[in-house]
């Protein structure tokens, strides 16, 4: 039963990291309808910023995503209005080439700047834990996991509440009506592809000091980000923010329960049945 | 009048056809002439990337199925021609044939997953499929080796009757295998565009809600054309195997050789017969050049940069690797700049030339 429930907790502490690279897709998706290959890049990208104002600055990798997000999220904004906004009326095809294209190039000029060796970013609480009723709980986890739910919270209230966050959800419900209403589309694109990056690159802050950080790390992260946003429904950032925590509690449980070799097969496993008896995800709406 | 259109329209087959057939001979008088392993190891990579285009090519580029799972037919194909000559002493030209024959099964399966998905959901599948292909053969560690990885330590000698017909002890075997496989592949494609089948894969492809409605069984030619391009895949996988000598699954399953497979496809020129071509013979020299470091050697010997300098011993040392980074760059500036590929683009370009002419 601790057993149970520490895998339970590390799960769901580990899937709202998840939730927040899901969220950057599924946002980017449902504004844009582009799927985003070079999202886990884009993290990756974060992951080196923080790692680089930790060992050269000396700036604590949660305190650094004050940095790390309005600087990625000027990267995104960049990224859409020189590549991105030129294919959004080509081939899906050509789209998904493109971001490939723009992956491939992050993780090789990375390469090329820091070698393929594992860096390790080790603060003094990396592997610090407190115990609560019998289960020991990872400290920067647990951080990481409040960060990630405020951060949340307040995207979803720029998204209920603001002006802007209502003319990015009218985009993505529908781009032409949005237009008509006098919604300017393309700075809406920029705004969701930067929010997008940023809350990747914010997930790289959180996730560098309890992961390795190499250059090819982002591939692992891309698919995961795929599994989390189509396990949700393709543009629901709710919907996101629940497949987050299943793919993180389903990896734990498959970590303990079958062997750490084999948890990444349930979560594709999980992925396929969910692509073949519920496409539309949990929360999302059929867009086949 | 009639019959002058047909006469002019059969000569410019015959040259285009004695063209082809001088060029076929060149490439299998080439061993006689070079002699450079180095040589003919890029042409062998040349043909291979051929084969791995062209074969993606029928599935991605007629029938409009951008699989990026490819890595799993190359892979199984591999694995299994390598396993049966190590462990059960099957020689190569037996065990491919096993290969062929696990590759369609696990294709079926594959593809009555994955064909029922549309568009980005298919992409994505087809990649998820072959990630668990990739994840098992990493953890079935007694049955693969896991990720170990195989080498093939020895290939038996090829005999017919009484006559060794190789020992494949050079490269030359290897070039005739390569050059015979990519111009197999090459024919099929032919085939397919040339055939009836090949309308419905492009039927498909355009629009497969009017092919579907047109009374043609999607899941069907889906599947045909998944089995025809998954067969040829995975001849390259098995040639690769037994021309390198080693098998692993980050080097034969994994994410990156199925986009670098799609790569060669789309940077030649998707959905034509000559793309891949064209698309191997502008990729594979460019990153070889890059990984043997030619290009930095180049540098320092026309005087263009100092070997000694800071930028002489980051590209000495950086260059190398930076070989997948070509492929990035040019796969943004093709779907930017060229979305019909090199192929395309040279096409126009010669176009415009004679326009100018005229």
């Amino acid at each position: 039963m601790t057993i149970f429930l520490q895998s339970l907790i590390s799960g769901i502490l580990v899937g709202g990291v998840y939730a927040l690279i899901g969220i950057g897709l599924t946002l980017v998706f449902g504004v844009m309808r582009i799927i985003n290959f070079a999202h886990g890049d884009i993290m990756m990208v974060g992951m080196y910023l923080t790692y680089m104002l930790f060992s050269m600055v000396g700036i604590d990798p949660f305190l650094s995503v004050l940095i790390t997000f309005p600087l990625m999220y000027l990267l995104g904004v960049f990224l859409q209005k020189v590549l991105i906004n030129r294919v959004l009326d080509a081939l899906p095809q050509n789209q998904i080439l493109l971001t490939i294209g723009l992956g491939l190039i992050m993780s090789n000029t990375m390469m090329l700047a820091f070698t393929s060796d594992y860096k390790i970013l080790s603060t003094t609480y990396s592997s610090s834990s407190f115990s609560v009723g019998g289960s020991s709980i990872s400290q920067p986890l647990t951080i990481s996991f409040l960060i990630t739910a405020a951060i949340t919270g307040g995207l979803y209230w720029f998204l209920v509440k603001t002006n802007t966050g209502q003319a990015i959800r009218a985009t993505a419900q529908d781009r032409e009506a949005a237009q008509l209403m006098g919604i300017n589309v393309k700075r809406m694109s920029g705004i969701a592809f930067g929010l997008g990056a940023g809350l990747a690159g914010t997930a790289g802050a959180l996730i560098a000091p309890t992961y390795y950080i190499f250059p090819q790390v982002g591939s692992v992260f891309t698919l995961k980000a795929f599994v989390i946003t189509v396990l949700g429904g393709m543009g629901s950032v709710v919907g996101a923010a629940i497949g987050g925590i299943i793919v993180g509690v389903s990896e734990s449980m498959g970590a303990v329960y079958i062997s750490s070799g084999w948890k990444d097969v349930v979560v594709y496993v999980i992925f396929l049945l969910v692509l073949l008896f519920k496409p539309a995800g949990l929360l999302g709406k059929s867009r086949m | 009048m009639a019959s002058a259109t047909t006469s002019r329209f059969s000569r410019s087959a015959l040259i285009k056809l004695a063209v082809g057939l001088v060029l076929v001979g060149g490439l299998f008088a080439v061993p006689r002439y070079v002699s450079s392993p180095y040589a003919l190891h890029i042409m062998i990579l040349i043909f291979l990337s051929t084969i791995m285009g062209e074969s993606w090519n029928i599935l991605g580029g007629y029938t409009g199925q951008y699989s990026v799972g490819h890595a799993a037919y190359f892979g199984v194909g591999a694995y299994t021609t390598v396993m049966l000559m190590q462990f059960r002493q099957v020689p190569p030209w037996i065990g491919v044939w096993a290969g062929i024959a696990a590759v369609l099964v696990v294709a079926l399966i594959i593809g009555s997953i994955c064909f029922r998905l549309r568009g980005p959901y298919f992409v994505l599948a087809s990649i998820a499929v072959a990630e668990i292909m990739r994840l098992s053969a990493t953890n079935l560690d007694k049955f693969t080796k896991g990720a170990e990885g195989i080498l093939a330590t020895e290939i038996p000698v090829f005999i017919i009757g009484e006559h060794v017909v190789t020992d494949f002890l050079t490269k030359v075997p290897f070039y005739y295998i390569g050059l015979s496989l990519a111009l197999l592949t090459i024919a099929v494609t032919w085939a397919v565009q040339h055939s009836k089948l090949g309308y419905y894969f492009q039927a498909i492809r355009e629009d497969q809600d009017a092919a579907h409605s047109l009374g043609i069984n999607i899941p069907l030619y889906k599947n045909i054309g998944l089995a025809i391009s998954a067969t040829l895949t995975a001849l390259a996988g098995s040639f690769y195997a037994i021309y390198v000598g080693f098998v692993d699954p980050s080097t034969v399953l994994s994410l990156d050789l199925s986009v670098q497979i799609v790569l060669v496809c789309i940077i030649g020129g998707i959905g034509t017969i000559y793309g891949p071509v064209v698309g191997a013979l502008a990729l594979v020299p460019l990153s070889e050049a890059l990984r043997s470091n030619a290009i930095a050697e180049g540098l320092f010997k026309s005087g263009i940069v100092d070997p000694a300098s800071a930028t002489g011993t980051f590209l000495k040392e950086n260059l190398a690797h930076a070989h997948v980074l070509i492929y990035g760059i040019l796969v943004v500036l093709v779907i930017l700049f060229m979305p019909e590929g090199l192929l395309g683009f040279l096409r126009k370009l010669g176009a415009r030339l004679k326009q100018g002419r005229a």
